[in-house]
């Protein structure tokens, strides 16, 4: 997961804390630092003229290596900061997935509660502090991405978006982003109507639906676990309380089970934190879950200029085997042709009518091949740079899950340690008594 | 107290075996209770003084019940469950004089027996003594459930003053199946801790019943037990047990205080049990779903190349806890919860002779006053005119009424004063008894909870310091790995850099087209640049 501090987000994001990699700082996040902080309430009147509460953010960014060349020529101080609202991050990002459709783009913090389990245990309430507080780090999240991937990371709207304080929304509204989105239905018919669906990108698909099972697999059994064990241990508080009573009738014991129980207690209070903890590495790992949705988008867009290039194969068939006809007459073994039926009907096409018949599909076929040729190296450009983006996108992905792997264990090691030294000190009330 | 001229004194009795004591010494005016009183407490104190926490135990003594030493068959020989159950390694009870420690009783080898009537488990009791009213020197034979129950009811019978050691229950309500080794080995240890703690009580170790039990055949203790049945028991104390409590008048504040001590420590006991259940459903419920996150790293490592080895790793951890928490439960519920049931029975038992010696006190008080009464009666006579009695109605000289009426209450007087002494001797000693049996009882319990609650200590240190290593050889794994993989990377350098376009992998043959795309790039890639950014 992306934490505020400089170090792990440089982790994340720009390569050059890798080894393996060049030399090269290569994104906005070497230079300079974002956080998201202090949420507040406000009341304001929506676009339906209601009045509405929001929540929104303050993004602070502080510039840490004023003099580079990465840096966009508008930000000019060191320090500066405004106030955001979800609704904004969702348009930042609606933007750069249309604007960059062969990356894989971040995903934001979930705006409602998909899975039942996370109902229960009371994420529903949009103002709930531990609902703000996650989607924070969320939102946090988000932009240190964006900033660390060079592509994302040189967009203008992007700057503005942490710049420009007033009509932020207009600017990008104004880019016309909004025309260049693919269609609903384009894009479902492309699904399924691909002739030779490149394997690449099936393999992508799959492997994106398997990362979304598995991680939602993981989050819901954890969730579980967790409330097991937050039982277990306030069921201890128990001990604590009975212990407390008892020592009251005894004498010698008296002071020992006194002791104890309070150790009791400690015990019972101590799981908390912990599961806090927790909590963001859960976090961290649904930042994966809805990364696959983003992959499938990089897919889906493959699918479409695929379909396209077939589609414009398709019609450049049809275009010649038309030309040949015309220039071959009716063919009677054809069966059943329109041409055979006009002809019948109507005569024959005179010698003029043909030539001319012909030079326009000439011209047709012209003008098809060359939009089969753009189509194609759309294809093959896309093709390049998605597939590039989703090895990146694969190497953080390793870094980022090794690193939150790493964390768990470490808490676990440091809740193990606690409980061995706490049974330590129980033992010892009882062993003295 | 049917035969209670040797349960009394005995304690006060630093030598000989057999310990049957000598009756009450008939000097004594009945009515001059504090001579009594003094002449109890010093023979108590003299007991006393034979120190309790008795110091160096005879090595003989504990051979028998550490593991591994002594009677290979002491500790039973299929426990392979537990080395150090709290139960069976449980010290014996100190006894107040070492030459007690003349009897030792074990109970192992528990067996299923079938009939066609019903089916059911005997334990093997065997007995070593020196013991000079043992015809033997070793016994062995085979104990059910039922001829352990028989025998407590004897003894509660035979020494009403007495603490007797609970039995555990007829029945384990969580396990429906009786016959589940763990059960069988919880019930084991406890009859043993039973039947230690009576052999090594000075008083009960001597007791016909036991006996019976230790030595006879199958067929002998049954008729012992025909026999029993046919007597019909101390109905009449138990009814008068029930109005003691209330209505005793001399009853010193001490013994309301050992009952409220009771009721409370009984009650915490309850508290701690049900606590036990509630922790024990928990933590299986807990170790169920961790059954289930485990695999859960694995199936996603399918899916995975350079992190399956991490997640492998983190399933290997999830797994290793999994195994910890098992070990854990089945402690929780053979270990840890058995003692504290246990004290629960005794704290009913304790209960059971609080009652039965109020009882016996308020015996007393009724024969006192009923005595009094007469008394009343004998000095009312002297003042009283006959002239209008029966007798004198009847025809008889009032004076010889008189001196009728007053032989009569003399007689009776002469009873009661018998009776009363008896009876005060009765609460002298059921006081005494008590007194003692609790003392040894708080001594015992305080060792018991330490040793019961250390271990339940131990057990859960066990459990996270098996966790502990699980998780760091898990952290090691998924570190390690990582140096693998930078050391991998660094081997192919073009994978390495991933921003310039990757042109090597060429997928399609086709060459960069007309005019027309350049913008096209353009647009694309920098459709921001493109945008004039208003201020």
């Amino acid at each position: 997961m992306a934490d505020a501090g400089s170090d792990s987000a440089q982790d994340v994001g720009s390569e050059a804390s890798t080894p393996s990699s060049s030399k090269r700082v290569t994104s906005l996040l070497s230079v300079l630092e974002i956080s998201v902080t202090e949420p507040e309430r406000r009341t304001g009147v929506s676009a339906i003229n209601m009045k509405e509460t929001y929540t929104v953010y303050l993004v602070e960014t502080r510039i840490t290596d004023m003099k580079s060349e990465l840096l966009p020529e508008i930000f000019t101080d060191e320090t500066f900061s405004l106030w955001r609202r979800y609704s904004e991050f969702e348009l930042l990002r609606n933007y750069l997935c249309v604007t960059y459709p062969a990356v894989v783009i971040p995903p934001l913090p979930e705006k409602k509660i998909h899975m039942m389990w996370q109902k229960l245990s009371g994420g529903e309430d949009k103002f709930d502090p531990d609902f703000i507080e996650r989607r924070r780090a969320g939102l946090e999240s988000f932009l240190l991405r964006v900033a660390a991937h060079t592509q994302l990371s040189q967009d203008k709207i992007f700057h503005a978006f942490l710049h420009l304080v007033e009509a932020w929304k207009e600017t990008v509204l104004a880019t016309g982003y909004q025309n260049k989105m693919d269609s609903r239905l384009k894009t479902l018919n492309a699904q399924f109507r691909l002739k030779n669906p490149d394997r690449r990108f099936q393999d992508l698909k799959n492997y994106s639906s398997e990362l979304e099972a598995n991680i939602a697999n993981l989050l819901k059994i954890r969730e579980r676990l967790a409330e097991r064990l937050y039982g277990i241990h306030k069921i201890h508080a128990n001990y604590g309380r009975v212990f407390s009573e008892w020592s009251g009738i005894e004498k010698e014991m008296g002071d020992g089970l006194q002791s104890a129980g309070h150790f009791m207690d400690v015990y019972a209070a101590s799981i908390d934190s912990m599961l806090e903890e927790e909590d963001t590495y859960a976090d961290a790992l649904k930042e994966y879950l809805y990364f696959a949705d983003a992959l499938r988008s990089i897919c889906r867009k493959q699918e479409l200029l695929q379909y396209e290039v077939e589609k414009l194969e398709d019609k450049l068939v049809y275009l010649k085997a038309q030309k040949q006809q015309m220039e071959q007459g009716v063919d009677v073994k054809s069966g059943f042709s329109l041409k055979g039926m006009t002809t019948k009907l109507f005569g024959a096409d005179t010698p003029e009518i043909r030539e001319k018949k012909i030079q326009q599909l000439e011209e047709q076929t012209q003008q098809t091949e060359e939009q089969l040729q753009a189509a194609k190296w759309e294809l093959s450009t896309y093709i390049d740079r998605s597939l590039q983006d989703v090895e990146r996108f694969k190497r953080q992905k390793v870094r980022d899950l090794r690193e939150i792997f790493i964390n768990y264990s470490i808490m676990q090691i440091k809740l193990c340690k606690k409980g061995v030294s706490l049974w330590n000190n129980t033992k010892e009330c009882f062993t003295k008594m | 107290m049917a035969d209670g001229t040797d349960s009394g004194f005995s304690e006060g009795q630093p030598s000989g075996p057999g310990g049957s004591s000598g009756p009450i010494s008939p000097d004594l005016d009945p009515l001059n209770i504090t001579t009594s009183t003094v002449d109890l407490e010093e023979s108590l104190d003299m007991g006393a003084e034979t120190p309790l926490d008795c110091g160096p135990t005879p090595r003989s003594f504990y051979t028998l019940f550490t593991d591994g030493e002594g009677d290979p068959k002491a500790a039973g020989d299929d426990i392979t469950v537990f080395t150090q159950s709290s139960l069976a390694g449980l010290q014996l009870d100190d006894a107040l004089a070492s030459d007690v420690h003349d009897l030792f009783v074990t109970v192992d080898d528990p067996e299923k027996h079938i009939t066609n009537m019903e089916s059911y488990i005997t334990y093997r009791v065997t007995t070593k003594t020196t013991r000079s009213d043992y015809d033997s020197h070793e016994y062995v034979v085979r104990r059910r459930y039922q001829d352990f129950l028989w025998l407590r009811e004897r003894l509660e019978a035979t020494n009403p003053t007495h603490l007797i050691p609970p039995l555990p229950e007829k029945h384990s309500f969580r396990r429906l199946d009786r016959f589940s080794p763990e059960f069988l080995k919880t019930r084991q240890a406890a009859l043993q801790k039973f039947l230690s703690r009576i052999v090594d009580h000075p008083t009960l170790s001597f007791n016909e019943n036991l006996t019976i039990f230790l030595t006879a055949k199958a067929w002998e203790l049954a008729s012992h037990r025909k026999q029993a049945q046919g007597i019909m028991g101390k109905m009449g104390s138990s009814m008068r047990s029930m109005a003691a409590g209330y209505m005793m008048k001399n009853r010193s504040p001490e013994y309301a205080t050992m009952q409220e001590y009771v009721n409370t420590f009984g009650a915490k006991m309850g508290t701690i049990d049900r606590i036990n259940q509630r922790l024990l459903k928990e933590m299986t419920d807990y170790e169920q779903d961790l059954r289930e996150f485990g695999p859960v790293f694995t199936l996603w490592s399918n899916s995975e190349t350079e992190l399956a080895p991490a997640m492998l790793g983190m399933a290997a951890g999830v797994e290793k806890c999994e195994k910890a928490l098992e070990q854990q439960i089945s402690d929780q519920e053979h270990v840890f919860a058995p003692p504290v049931k246990e004290y629960i029975l005794y704290a009913e038992a304790m209960k059971a002779v609080l009652k039965r010696r109020d009882s016996i006190q308020m015996e007393y008080e009724l024969t006192v006053e009923e005595l009094n009464r007469k008394r009343n009666d004998r000095e009312q006579l002297k003042m009283s005119d006959q002239s209008y009695s029966l007798g004198a109605f009847m025809g008889k000289d009032p004076e010889e009424v008189r001196q009728q009426k007053r032989t009569k209450l003399d007689a009776q007087i002469e009873e009661l004063l018998k009776q009363v002494e008896v009876s005060n001797d009765n609460v002298e000693c059921a006081n005494a008894d008590l007194k003692a049996d609790l003392e040894r009882w708080h001594r015992n319990k305080r060792r018991d909870v330490k040793e019961v609650f250390s271990e339940l200590c131990d057990r859960n240190i066990q459990y996270y310091q098996e966790c502990l290593s699980a998780w760091e050889e898990t952290l090691q794994e998924i570190n390690q790995k990582s140096e693998l993989e930078t050391a991998s990377t660094l081997a192919t350098p073009t994978s390495s850099c991933p921003d310039t376009p990757n042109l090597a992998t060429p997928t399609s043959s086709v060459t960069p087209p007309l005019p027309a795309t350049p913008t096209k790039e353009g647009t694309e890639g920098g459709a921001s640049e493109g945008q004039e950014v208003t201020q």
